[in-house]
């Protein structure tokens, strides 16, 4: 592409492909919208859908810097809260006429201060992005709650007819202008050093430090950057609703990632921009306008909302280079080899090894190194988590007693941390390859919903419901892979769809009201005894050693982690990539669903949403546990080690009668404090 | 706008979409008000219950004739309703039923709406826009109430559990202030944990067991639940407790503990332990989902030109050990005689809420509730 004999036009069209399909899918839905309505648009239409759209596609441009730099951001949500709950709290009531420009600043400084707070542990302690920003979430959430309780407070009017009023009166609203200024502003850094700079850490944060850019000073600054864009969102948003409402940022945070991906950036770095993000937003703020004017049935909105987001994305990478093409090319080419004969399975058998020099295969000289010396770095990494367990454990015991020598205690902790143990193995093997599972909550819940319907209080049933039940798991986990490996979508974007699809589903099949309940065997199961403990802790006994097997002594596992430590690598070795995947997210699904199973036993019923609260969990106890989110790195102990500490933590919460601000700030400090222990030493 | 081009717009808009989705024909159509329900989340049973009997409502036959309702969901984002009940506006809304997501942050697009002439009806939650119709239990009253019968239960003393729904939610701050200021007009009262519940029965099992990993039930005398009575009390007989030792817990008005109060003995068709005749101490309270569907043939009053009222208090509806009744049919008839529990036969789920009951609306029963059935 870099050859000079290509027109521009065919250059500029080729590198913004993602922001102009966007841009494309955008006016096709406008139009939509405009041509069933009962009118034209009109500048008041304009003007609504403009301010409507204005606070994600804010949140969703910070977010894009920070994933172009390499990152990941999940506490942009909690800082929206934090802002609008500030503004709503501290403005006069008596003030109508309260500075913008004072108000503005306000709001985007403290933005800015808790993307410091995140960049100084993420570039300068070099700890990983996902739980430094999960924790930040938490301690966010706690502060704003502390602040203000329930909705409430005051934003001045005049804050509100600034930023919903119009820059030109009849032609442009001033929510676009705010957006667009911010879209400029990012135009001219992009064409600075410090743009540069931040495309450079994003594709290779190792070459970019070879060429002298200062690595941890520009994440630092990325991190700043966002959260003045997080800030900004959260004053329009004061503007937008003219008051404070502390829960009102946290639901934004998925639909910030669905729009940075639908906008054509890539997670992981390197390629996109904010532009095809605030595109991206305003694409999914218009998809509930479409799911209006076509009267798109409730239980129906969720599976045409997952829908709509692959068919953009996959809109987005339609071209020769893309995966589909690929893979079908690869399919064609493996179909003429087998008519010629050339497949590789097809030729003779026998060892065609290369004979390299013949110590190669025997044992180096010298001693066997030691079990902690073989080990070193996966203790490292899986240590800090059971140590920080201990403590926790030790602290229950002194401030509420009857933790260390009560059965009752490990018997509960060992039942309450079966569900993400569980979870673990499915999310940590699909973390260790570098992806993510986002469809676990309603594959837990669609799955106990299923098995409830079909046992309905019967042991017999069991029989078929549980094979049956793990058979569809084993089909969800198989559209993932497969949307993954073949259509080459990005697992969020993929696993975010299927999860809306399984919620669509699991509302249709219950009709809204999940009915029937678990069977006495699998109640018991979960709340009964053996001895002095229930019969799942047995359970997760033989589970954990099966999962350190599978992971740790089986081909699988290897092929696992090879994936994770280079793609292309993995590729080349000879591991069979998609297949591999493909199991991956099988396997990923075949644990939500047991989790849902068990789930239900444990609560005697299924319920709608029983899973929505174990997704952010599942990620952060693989994490804790000493995986890198970039996969490749990572140990079943260790995450069974964040598990156990997680679950420890929320016992001896819920033990006391701290106020949940309080708690949510103390678990993202633990959190916190937990992979400050992992840091990684080398720089 | 003045009424006959709403009404050119409105034949027009709902011509072309009867035109293209449904096959009505615009004279029929014509005649209908157009009438929005703008959910939150459907993913759990109080707002499926609710959606269920504002649509039995809606194809009752004193309002199929006059009703067109379209029914949509904004999910847990603010953000979405807020461009949703727009959209409704600009697709020609008569009159817009909506579960708010936040009392506060839809203030403006609402007063937008009512600028227009869009009569907006708010169900469960409040909205603190003066022109929005209000359709509500008074919280405080909900948390004071309950608290109250608890206290008076324990004689003024004892240790007891306490579980929040949603922190950051006005009902729950409402509710749980409202019960804290009456436990702490007894000091022998001594609340020794407290968890988050999230108005869920699930989320509830968790909490109680973490609860319980430290504290044993024989140090815990009473519970202060908004949602869960019906699983701490499962809990408790899973721990050995016999069906007399249950300790009294205030909170939701699900079935299955409805259903846990009756008397030990009563033949129930269906019945299975836990979700069986317990004669469990209990009050048992709900935030009645049958509120949406008021909020709709309010909201057809106010189309029809009657006085509506801007704020409508719901009578808390109030069961206790003493009051409990079994209904066979669940019929509306049936109900305003006094029952308030169902056959498990009938309803097969213990969360599923009961306090389905309204003098103002003999349109819905317990079908209305299950399936979205109207009353004959």
């Amino acid at each position: 592409m870099n050859d000079a004999s290509v027109p521009w036009v065919r250059r500029a069209l080729a590198s913004n492909s993602g922001v102009l399909i966007a841009a494309l899918v955008f006016a096709v839905l406008l139009g939509t919208v405009a041509g069933i309505n009962t009118g034209p648009l009109t500048y008041f239409d304009i003007s609504f859908m403009s301010s409507g759209g204005a606070t994600s596609a804010l949140a969703a441009i910070g977010q894009t810097i920070v994933i172009l730099s390499g990152g990941f951001d999940l506490s942009a949500g909690a800082v929206i809260s934090l802002v609008n709950v500030f503004l709503a709290q501290s403005m006069d009531p008596a003030n109508m006429e309260a500075s913008v420009l004072l108000w503005s600043l306000a709001g985007i400084g403290i933005g800015m201060l808790c993307g410091a707070f995140n960049g100084i542990f993420i570039a300068f302690l070099r700890l990983q992005p996902i739980v430094v920003t999960l924790s930040t979430m938490f301690i966010i959430q706690g502060v704003t709650l502390l602040l203000m309780d329930k909705p409430g407070g005051f934003v001045s009017p005049s804050i509100g007819a600034f930023y919903m009023g119009d820059a030109i009166p009849g032609w442009i609203p001033m929510p676009l202008v705010v957006v667009g200024g911010v879209l400029l502003a990012w135009a001219w850094l992009k064409r600075t050093r410090l743009g540069t700079a931040i495309y450079a850490v994003g594709s290779d944060p190792d070459a970019a430090a070879a060429v002298g850019v200062r690595v941890p000073f520009v994440r630092f600054l990325v991190y700043v950057i966002a959260g003045g864009c997080y800030g900004l969102a959260g004053v329009f948003i004061s503007a937008q609703t003219g008051s404070g409402d502390p829960l009102v940022g946290n639901p934004l945070l998925l639909s910030m990632f669905a729009a940075v991906v639908v906008g054509g950036t890539r997670l992981g770095g390197g390629r996109g921009g904010p532009l095809g993000s605030a595109i991206g937003a305003y694409i999914l703020i218009i998809v509930v306008n479409i799911l209006l004017v076509l009267n798109v049935s409730a239980y129906y909105s969720t599976i045409a909302e997952g829908m709509i987001l692959i068919l953009a994305v996959l809109a987005g990478s339609l071209s020769r280079s893309s995966t589909l093409a690929r893979q079908l090319r690869i399919i064609g080419t493996r179909l003429s080899a087998r008519r010629a004969g050339t497949l590789v399975k097809q030729r003779a058998e026998g060892d065609t090894r290369l004979r390299l020099a013949a110590s190669a295969d025997q044992p180096a000289a010298g001693e066997r190194p030691g079990f902690f010396k073989r080990n070193a770095d996966v203790l490292r990494y899986t240590l800090p988590a059971y140590l920080c367990f201990v403590l926790v454990v030790a602290v229950t015991q002194l401030w509420l007693g009857g933790a260390l020598l009560n059965t009752g205690y490990w018997n509960s902790l060992v039942v309450l941390s079966s569900f993400l143990a569980i979870l673990a193995l499915g999310q940590g093997t699909v973390i260790l390859t570098g992806g993510l599972d986002l469809s676990v909550p309603w594959t837990i819940g669609l799955c106990g919903i299923l098995l409830a319907g079909m046992v309905k209080g019967s042991d017999a049933a069991l029989i078929y419901a549980l094979p049956a039940v793990l058979l569809l798991a084993c089909v969800i986990g198989l559209v993932n892979g497969l949307g993954i490996v073949f259509l080459g979508l990005s697992p969020i974007v993929m696993t975010l769809a299927t999860n809306g699809l399984l919620q669509g589903v699991a509302l249709l099949y219950s009709n809204g009201t999940p009915d029937g309940f678990s069977s006495p065997m699998l109640r018991w199961f979960m709340t009964g005894k053996i001895g002095p403990v229930a019969p799942v802790v047995l359970f997760m006994v033989l589970f954990v050693i099966a999962a350190v097997t599978l992971l740790g002594r089986t081909p699988f596992g290897r092929r696992v982690y090879g994936i994770g430590n280079g793609l292309r690598a993995a590729e080349l070795s000879g591991i069979p990539v998609g297949r591999t995947l493909i199991l991956v997210y099988v396997l990923s699904a075949v644990c939500s669903a047991l989790v849902g199973i068990l789930l239900t036993g444990f609560s005697g019923q299924a319920s709608l949403g029983m899973g929505d609260d174990y997704l952010l969990p599942s990620i952060a106890v693989v994490v804790v546990g000493g995986a890198l989110i970039t996969g490749g790195r990572g140990h079943y102990l260790g995450m069974l080690g964040g598990v156990l500490l997680l679950t420890a933590l929320q016992t001896f919460l819920a033990g006391t009668t701290l106020p949940y601000a309080t708690r949510a700030i103390l678990f993202g400090l633990v959190v916190l404090g937990a992979v400050i222990a992992l840091r990684d030493r080398k720089s | 706008m003045n009424l006959a081009t709403r009404l050119k717009r409105f034949a027009l808009g709902t011509a072309l979409a009867a035109g293209l989705l449904s096959g009505v024909t615009a004279a029929d159509a014509a005649e209908k008000y157009k009438i929005f329900l703008s959910m939150s989340y459907i993913g759990n049973d109080w707002q499926a219950e609710a959606a269920n009997m504002i649509k039995a409502m809606a194809a009752h036959k004193s309002f199929a004739d006059k009703v067109d309702l379209q029914v949509q969901v904004a999910g847990p984002n603010a953000q979405r309703q807020i461009q949703q009940i727009n959209a409704m506006v600009q697709a020609g809304a008569d009159a817009i039923v909506i579960y708010p997501i936040s009392p506060t942050a839809l203030n403006q697009v609402i007063k937008n709406a009512c600028d227009k002439g869009v009569k907006i009806f708010a169900y469960d939650g409040d909205i603190s826009e003066p022109c929005a119709h209000n359709i509500s239990i008074d919280q405080e009253e909900a948390g004071r109430v309950t608290a109250e019968w608890l206290a008076k239960k324990l004689n003024g003393k004892g240790n007891i559990v306490v579980l929040t729904g949603v922190p950051g939610t006005s009902v729950d701050q409402l509710r749980t202030k409202a019960a804290k200021d009456v436990f702490a007009k007894y000091p022998d009262i001594k609340i020794v944990a407290e968890g988050v519940g999230m108005w869920s029965q699930a989320v509830t099992r968790t909490e109680l067991s973490k609860i319980t990993a430290t504290q044993s039930w024989d140090q815990i005398d009473g519970l202060w639940l908004q949602v869960g009575c019906y699983t701490a009390n499962a809990m408790q007989l899973e721990a050995g407790k016999k069906p007399e030792e249950l300790k009294p817990c205030a909170g939701e008005g699900s079935n299955g503990g409805r259903i846990q109060m009756l008397p030990i003995g009563t033949e129930v068709e269906g019945a299975a332990s836990p979700y069986a005749p317990l004669g469990a101490p209990r009050i048992s309270y709900a935030s009645p989902p049958y509120s949406g569907a008021l909020a709709l043939k309010l909201a057809v009053q106010a189309l029809e030109g009657k006085e509506v009222p801007m704020r409508v208090t719901l009578p808390l509806p109030i069961v206790t050990s003493e009051t409990i009744k079994l209904c066979n049919e669940g019929t509306w008839d049936e109900m305003k005689a006094g029952c308030n529990a169902f056959l498990p036969s009938l309803v097969s789920n213990p969360g599923w809420f009961a306090s389905i009951f309204s003098e103002e609306t003999p349109e819905i029963g317990l079908n209305a509730a299950l399936v979205g059935q109207p009353e004959p």
